[in-house]
This record gives structure tokens, C-alpha cells and sequence, in this order.
């Protein structure tokens, strides 16, 4: 569903350096790295929210490195994303941060909008949040609303930043039950970044490690637990001794 | 080749390329600003329009800049006819025509130009710093991924609000310059209101240069400051710098576009 070919991108230094990787449909790909290794310049590469150096993005086959905005803002409507810092838009109510994808993408009944709002926080547990700014929420809070802005519109491609950062095992837990739930449903393609390694492969088909912009290691998560290779073993595992 | 001629070799290209940097920095940074202001008018005419969005801007930017612009220019008008009092008594003891020359100047040119600057440190700062925490935050991403195009949805309602409501701003302030003079001139210098308020050196030539200035420098704000805004990196303190290259491009820009409103002035709009 998704195929990285020969991925570079670089701001100042490089970041991305000739990343393949590729994400097949109805399963759950986590991507994970030691901080500063590409992960969210990967994923917004992904979404075609940044220009690569070199190399492709294919969504669904369809190539992003020919496309202008709007032919990008075609292939986005498949694409529902949760960024890092929850990106909810400040001056809106939840309610409208979560009809806001629906509104700019469909041309859709108020009465519609209102129902599948409702029934987005409902399934994120903040039923009844609509008229809430997104400053009085705790972060796991924001984290839900996110999570309810992405998956709003049904896009069969599903990209999250970090869902669980910062939040405690609980809330973490409870965050992973809802989006392995919500792609068991959507029979969808979800691409996480997680920095909660032993959380995510609970719920990961796949796993993806990414080390100073370069892919180290692609498999099941399985693969990833018993990898002997000193990088991925030391990160997976947690291990203070290695070459991290 | 010798290591010292070796290392002349090796810096060349290195010394040329630092001492262009900035100029091709600067023309860059002047490219971009006439995309955004290519993409902007296109999309006023072409863009989806969000609901209440340019009626709160224009809340925003009038309402909220007014009374700091009525007391900013209400000093600046007292403080250009104290001067320009003490300055004249000084060749000619008579004040008849000080109101007249003050207003005339004022509609030219103080009205727009002094108040331009003022308003950058207002409007242009605030419309940096929104834009560019709503980039460090990843809300203008967001906004992408939802097919809102962030130039129509957050720079034109901006744009038109900003041209609009920032003239009406001057117009209000350029007129409390005028009473603060007045109030000035009769208080200090005794030349009564009546002589004061005469607008008879006022053509409609030099109306028509002050608003062309006036809608000219509020343009300038709003897009300077919105390309600083999108062009934000960095976190906060990505915020601060961009806020901060707003007031100064700004500012520049005002300067520089007077000049060369002025300049057409002269020609077309003979004082």
C-alpha cells in the first residue's frame, strides 16, 4: 500500500539516506529509531508534506514525487494523520477540530458531520467533548482527539507520530487497544512511530528501525525481538551496553 | 602545487560562496514574498472561503490596533506641531498657516507613512506569530492534510483584513493627529481651532497618494508578515525570530515603498 524507494532527504545535513521500506495493506507497521534518526521526517514524507532530495513515495501505486499540491491534496484524502504534538487547531472546539477533515474533504450534511463526530469521541471515550477548546485537555486527552480528527474521514492509510508519547502505561495501553481496534475495522494500513518500544510490538505486524537516516532492520515483530544484530538488539531490548 | 596555494584553491569557491550567500538569500526572500503575493491575490478570487473567518480578522486587526493607533499617532501629531511651531516662530511670527501645512503633510504623507510603522509592530507582529506557532506546531500541516491550503485559509483572510481594516485604522489615526495638533496649537501657541482646521491646501490628488500608500503599506505588512509567519522553524524561539523579521521587513518595506509612491507622486500628484 505504501513503497519508500531510495529515499533521501536533507535540511541543513542529511536526514533520510536512501530509505526503502515498504508497508503492505490490512496491517500495522511500526517504525522506530533512536531520537533524531528520520522517523517523523519519514512519515511526513509519507504524507507528502515534505519534498524529498531523491527518491519516491508510492501511495496505492500512485507516485508523490510528480505531484503538485493539489495533486498531493488528492492523494492526502487517503490519509489520515496524528502528529507528534497533536496539532489540534487551538481556536476550534474539539468538536470542530474533529469535523474540520470532513468539512474541508466532503461535502457532507451538517446533520452527518454532527453524527460521525459524535461517534469518533464516543469511540476515543471523550463523548460529550464536543464544545471543549483543545487547551483545557490533559495530553492524553489531546492525544484521543487526534487520533478522532484522523480517523474521522475513513481514510484507509492511517500515519501516527508517536500516539503514546509522553503519556503513562495506562492511558498508553488503552491509546494501542484503540487504533489495533480501529485497523482491525478499517481493514487499514496504519504506519506508527512509537518511542514505546515494548508497547508497540505488542500491537505491530511489522516492524521498522531507522538509525542515523538509514534503515537498519525491516521484519515482523517477532524477527525484531530475537534480531542478533548488535543495533537493533540493543535498541529493542533496551540495553545500556552496544553500539547506541 | 604548494599546500599555501593549494589551501587559495580550496577557499575560493568557499569566500565567493559566503560573500553571495546573503544576496542570494535576499533575492530569494524577495521571490518568495512575490509568490505569496501572486498566490494570494489568485486565491481571493479563486478560494474557498472559510465562514466568519475574514470578519474575525478584520475584529482582529481594526479593532483591536485602534486605540493603540489613536494614542500612538495622537503623540506623534502633537509632538510634529509643537516642533514645527517652535521651528517656524523662529523665521516668521505667524501660525496662520501651521494647521494647514500639518494637514496637508499629514494627508500626503505622516498619516500613512508614520502610521504604517506603528501598525507593523501591531499587526505584522501579531499575524508572524500566529502563523508561525501554528508552523512549529504543526498545525499548518494539518491543515494540508485536511486540503485546506494554508495560503487561502490563513494568509488571505489576513490579506484582505489587514489591507482593509489597517487603512481604516490610519484614516481614524491620522484624524486624532490632526485634533492632538490642534489641541496643541491652541493650548501652546493660541492659534484657535478655526484657523487650525484649514484644509484648503488639501487637494484630492494628495487624499488619493495617502490612501494609495495607506492600502499599499498594509499590504506589505500583511504579506511580509505572513511569508515570515510559513517560513518559521525551529520552536519558540523559531517563532521569535520570525515575529521579529516581520516588524523589520516591514518596516523596510514601508520606507522603500513610500519612496517609490512618492517619487510617482511627484509626478503624477504635484503638491
Amino acid at each position: 500500500m505504501i513503497r519508500v524507494q531510495d529515499l533521501s532527504v536533507s535540511f541543513r545535513s542529511p536526514v533520510l539516506d536512501g530509505v526503502n521500506l515498504h508497508a503492505p495493506p490490512a496491517s500495522i507497521l511500526a517504525l522506530v529509531g533512536p531520537g533524531a534518526s528520520g522517523k517523523s521526517v519519514l512519515l511526513k514524507s509519507v504524507a507528502g508534506l515534505l519534498r524529498p532530495d531523491r527518491g519516491d513515495v508510492f501511495v496505492d501505486g500512485v507516485s508523490l514525487a510528480d505531484k503538485d499540491e493539489p495533486g498531493l491534496a488528492e492523494v492526502r484524502k487517503g490519509i489520515g494523520m496524528l502528529f507528534q504534538n497533536y496539532a489540534l487547531f487551538d481556536y476550534l472546539t474539539v468538536g470542530e477540530n474533529v469535523a474540520f477533515p470532513l468539512r474541508r474533504l466532503f461535502d457532507l450534511p451538517e446533520e452527518e458531520i454532527q453524527a460521525r463526530v459524535s461517534e469518533r469521541l464516543e469511540r476515543v471515550s471523550l463523548p460529550g467533548f464536543e464544545d471543549r477548546i483543545p487547551r483545557s485537555l490533559s495530553g492524553g486527552q489531546k492525544k484521543r482527539v487526534g487520533i478522532a480528527r484522523a480517523t474521522v474521514a475513513r481514510a484507509p492509510i492511517l500515519l501516527y507520530d508517536d500516539p503514546t508519547a509522553g503519556l503513562d502505561p495506562v492511558t498508553s495501553q488503552k491509546i494501542y487497544d484503540l487504533i489495533k481496534g480501529e485497523q482491525r475495522e478499517q481493514r487499514g494500513c496504519v504506519v506508527m512511530i512509537s518511542s514505546d518500544v515494548a508497547g508497540v510490538l505488542t500491537i505491530a505486524d511489522r516492524v521498522a528501525m531507522l538509525h542515523r537516516g538509514k534503515l537498519v532492520f525491516e521484519g515482523s515483530a517477532d524477527e525484531a525481538k530475537t534480531s542478533v544484530d548488535p543495533l537493533v538488539r540493543q535498541f529493542i531490548h533496551g540495553l545500556v551496553e552496544g553500539p547506541l | 602545487m604548494t599546500e599555501a596555494s593549494a589551501t587559495l584553491v580550496d577557499s575560493g569557491p568557499s569566500a565567493l560562496g559566503r560573500l553571495m550567500a546573503p544576496v542570494s538569500a535576499g533575492v530569494n526572500d524577495i521571490a518568495g514574498l512575490f509568490r505569496l503575493l501572486g498566490r494570494t491575490l489568485t486565491l481571493i478570487s479563486q478560494g474557498k472561503r472559510e465562514q466568519g473567518a475574514l470578519l474575525e480578522q478584520m475584529y482582529i486587526i481594526g479593532n483591536r490596533s485602534l486605540v493603540f493607533m489613536c494614542i500612538t499617532m495622537g503623540f506623534i501629531g502633537a509632538i510634529i506641531t509643537f516642533q514645527s511651531a517652535v521651528q517656524s516662530q523662529r523665521l516668521l511670527p505667524d501660525l496662520t498657516m501651521l494647521g494647514a501645512t500639518f494637514i496637508k503633510l499629514l494627508v500626503r504623507d505622516m498619516a500613512a507613512s508614520l502610521g504604517a510603522m506603528p501598525l507593523a509592530t501591531r499587526v505584522g507582529a501579531g499575524i508572524a506569530a500566529e502563523i508561525g506557532s501554528m508552523v512549529v506546531t504543526d498545525q499548518v500541516d494539518a491543515l494540508r492534510m485536511c486540503a485546506a491550503d494554508p495560503v487561502d485559509y490563513l494568509v488571505v483572510p489576513r490579506f484582505i483584513a489587514a489591507t482593509i481594516m489597517g487603512t481604516a485604522v490610519l484614516i481614524i489615526a491620522g484624524a486624532v493627529a490632526i485634533l492632538s495638533g490642534m489641541v496643541i496649537a491652541n493650548g501652546v501657541f493660541d492659534v484657535n481651532f478655526h484657523t487650525y482646521l484649514n484644509f484648503s491646501m488639501v487637494t484630492l490628488g494628495d487624499v488619493g497618494l495617502g490612501v494609495t500608500k495607506m492600502v499599499a503599506f498594509c499590504a506589505a505588512i500583511a504579506i511580509i508578515s505572513a511569508q515570515r509567519g510559513l517560513s518559521t522553524f525551529g520552536g519558540s524561539e523559531g517563532v521569535g525570530t520570525a515575529t521579529t523579521r516581520a516588524v523589520v521587513g516591514s518596516s523596510f518595506a514601508i520606507i522603500v515603498l513610500n519612496f517609490f509612491i512618492s517619487g510617482l507622486g511627484y509626478f503624477f500628484v504635484p503638491s
